[in-house]
């Protein structure tokens, strides 16, 4: 990367220096300066020699301003995962590591990267045919996601299919609507396109942090599986109780006009969701407000009036979202959603009466009691040989799945596991050739993913279980437990106002 | 609001081959000449800080081939440019002339959207050398006539000029960019039932409810 940003002190390797289109014809542009990085990395101040094969070493120090040098930050170059965000005229908005001040020369690149490919077509980065999609250099993959007047490059050392990293780009790019609208957006860059994006999203790019699940404390999680899966996770509770508790909502918001979703959560699940007639949410922008909603702590000190556009409902509008948790005895989160900006204290009255109500029947309890639940424990339905799955209900896109547990609970066995399902998800849902069912024993444990018309299993086992009549009789124990508690487990039915 | 982040100016330098534009952005960012020539393949660039009225600014310099046949990083990135220098060589009427065309160029391809505000300032360099074939008269009437583009007479070679000229480049570009008014006109209202949330019908495959 350091080819282009360069200029060298003798003159002989300048040629090289230039060269970024002809560098950029051969990948292995790429491909040799990571390498040299690494090289760079483990020989610093060791030994010239290895790193003499490249022209530009010597002067790779100037590629970032003299303050500082992320190509030589060990721990910035071994992250896992990079996100960077930046405007088609190459101005950076943001990235997840390190700050994208000092990052210049990197956007300026990636933006020469998208130019150049685009050039080859007709030039216009609008158009879908001949843009640059990825760029795999050893185990690193670069995904590109072309959303004009945005370009967002995903960076990856995990195994981590294209599609997954593209997955995650197109979450990131329907948080920033979220927070900035597509109509407001286009507007503004119709208008001024060297406009600095970065003035609109000022604040929230804690949201596109969280979202991308950097923070170490809370990374074993099940929560880590949602945006894998496309799917919510729902708080257990017996079926009459969260009936009881929608209708709690649905009697006191049924005379409000122009209120579209009324959606309780609380530990990142959700407990019911009321809909206007007529207008659906879709599982992505559900995720975006759980996503909004945790990393807020200041929603659980004080009523929240929002503008939020919810891309999949409508990007090009936001909806007004009165948001508050139930009390400080119950973490439930209450998001009202009304295309009326006059409405605040009519949401307000109906949210103080939804808390009294649901406290005087002592729903707040059975709530509290599906906040402590920490997914299904497998030994106690009798399943002893199965230490984790993930199960999506594909009817309604929800997801269940069991606790944590050894040996799965430190960050490097999550880590590890976590990247099991990813890869097993990608090769059952590849496109070229999908697969029903994948048996795989591995050196630590045993994996089974089976997609059916219904759901999809992922399940891990004890890796020496020694017969398939066992892991079967398991599966078939599971389904069955799952089916039995359908109605605790899952959300079932749709809620109208 | 967070901290004020550092604002970038994207700056390109236009100009035929071999007028010195490598050679004025070297001498600016590294403070260093060669009288080799080389052309500029497909197109680099060079940030440097600065301080503007106060502010610290990162200007991203973005040297692009005259020569035609290299050419190649195409238009797509000269959009969002927030300054345009355009350079010829004092001793080349040649490049002089061309000067027309580079601007109607840039603004063709960049598509600004008050054209005939965008900042440019052009450069007439290699005032060193003793052949001079287009006055200061001469150019200036030019840049006058494009609604008083500032002209700046340099030497790469000598550094003549050279960090003045940029810090006016950087000081229009960052007015054009830091030019407020767009910011506010946020209306986020949605009316239910237009045609845009046709998609948010219930029977749609990924709903969650």
């Amino acid at each position: 990367m350091s080819d282009i940003s360069n200029f060298s002190d003798d003159d002989d390797s300048r040629q090289e220096d230039c060269a970024l289109v002809d560098a950029l014809s051969e990948l292995n542009f790429e491909e040799n300066n990571i390498e040299n990085i690494r090289k760079r990395k483990n020989s610093d101040n060791q030994e010239q020699s290895e790193t003499n094969s490249d022209p530009c070493s010597s002067n790779s120090l100037n590629f970032v301003d003299e303050e500082y040098d992320y190509l030589h930050d060990s721990e910035w170059i071994n992250q896992k995962c990079q996100v960077f965000i930046l405007s088609t005229a190459g101005k950076p908005i943001y990235t997840l590591h390190g700050d994208e001040d000092k990052l210049n020369p990197l956007f300026g690149l990636l933006q020469a990267l998208v130019s150049v490919v685009s050039v080859s077509s007709n030039g216009n980065p609008d158009e879908d045919d001949d843009c640059i999609r990825s760029i795999t250099a050893k185990n690193t993959k670069f995904v590109f996601l072309i959303k004009n007047p945005l370009i967002l490059v995903g960076v990856n050392k995990s195994k981590r299919s294209e599609q997954q990293i593209l997955n995650q780009l197109m979450d990131v790019y329907n948080q920033i609507i979220f927070i900035v609208t597509l109509k407001h957006m286009k507007n503004v860059y119709e208008k001024r396109n060297n406009y600095d994006l970065r003035k609109l999203v000022a604040g929230s790019e804690r949201w596109i942090d969280h979202l991308l699940k950097d923070e170490k404390q809370t990374r074993i999680s099940n929560n880590s599986f949602v945006s894998l899966m496309h799917s919510v996770r729902i708080l257990p509770m017996e079926a009459t109780t969260r009936d009881n508790i929608t209708k709690t909502i649905q009697t006191n918001c049924s005379k409000i006009k122009n209120l579209v979703f009324a959606v309780l959560i609380a530990n990142n699940k959700l407990i019911t969701l009321v809909r206007m007639k007529n207008y659906c949410m879709h599982t992505d922008d559900l995720r975006l407000i759980f996503n909004v909603v945790e990393c807020s702590e200041s929603f659980k000190t004080a009523e929240n009036w929002l503008p939020l556009c919810l891309p999949k409902f409508d990007p090009n509008g936001a909806l007004y979202c009165h948001i508050s948790y139930l009390s400080d005895d119950c973490e439930a989160c209450l998001l009202l959603m009304t295309v009326d900006q006059e409405s605040f204290s009519v949401l307000s009255n109906a949210k103080k009466n939804i808390t009294e109500k649901l406290r005087r029947s002592n729903y707040m309890e059975a709530i509290n009691e599906g906040i402590k639940d920490k997914g299904i424990n497998l030994k106690t339905i009798g399943v002893p040989d199965i230490r984790h799955f993930l199960y999506k209900n594909k009817k309604n896109t929800q997801l269940l799945c069991s606790e944590i547990t050894t040996p799965y609970n430190t960050l490097e066995q999550f880590e590890r596991i976590e990247a099991m399902y990813y890869d097993l998800h990608n090769r059952i849902h590849r496109v070229s050739r999908p697969l029903k069912l994948i048996y795989e024993m591995h050196e630590h444990e045993i994996q089974l993913a089976w997609v059916t018309a219904n759901y999809e299993l992922y399940a891990t086992f004890e890796p020496l279980v020694e017969k398939k009549s066992i892991i079967i009789a398991q599966v078939n124990k599971l389904l069955k437990y799952i089916k039995k508690e359908e109605d605790k487990i899952f959300m079932t039915g749709t809620h109208i106002f | 609001m967070a901290t004020r982040k550092k604002v970038l100016l994207k700056v390109i330098i236009l100009g035929d081959s071999s007028v010195g534009k490598t050679s004025l952005m070297n001498q600016y960012v590294n403070k260093r000449f060669s009288n080799q020539y080389k052309a500029t393949i497909g197109a680099d660039f060079l940030t440097k800080e600065v301080v503007v009225d106060d502010r610290v600014v990162t200007m991203q310099i973005w040297d692009t081939a005259g020569q035609e046949r290299f050419q190649s990083l195409g238009v797509a990135f000269y959009r969002g440019a927030d300054c345009c220098v355009l350079v010829f060589d004092t001793t080349a009427p040649n490049t002089f002339k061309n000067l027309d065309s580079w601007r109607d160029e840039f603004l063709i391809q960049a598509s600004p959207r008050n054209p005939e505000h965008f900042p440019f300032v052009v450069l007439g360099n290699k005032v060193d050398l003793e052949n001079r074939a287009v006055s200061t008269k001469r150019a200036q009437q030019w840049c006058q006539s494009k609604n008083d583009i500032p002209y700046f007479e340099t030497s790469a070679k000598e550094g003549i000029n050279v960090d003045i000229a940029f810090q006016t480049i950087a000081k229009n570009a960052l007015a054009q960019e830091s030019d407020e008014g767009i910011d506010s006109a946020f209306s986020p209202s949605l009316t239910l039932g237009s045609s845009s949330d046709s998609n948010n019908r219930p029977n749609s495959s990924d709903c969650s409810c």
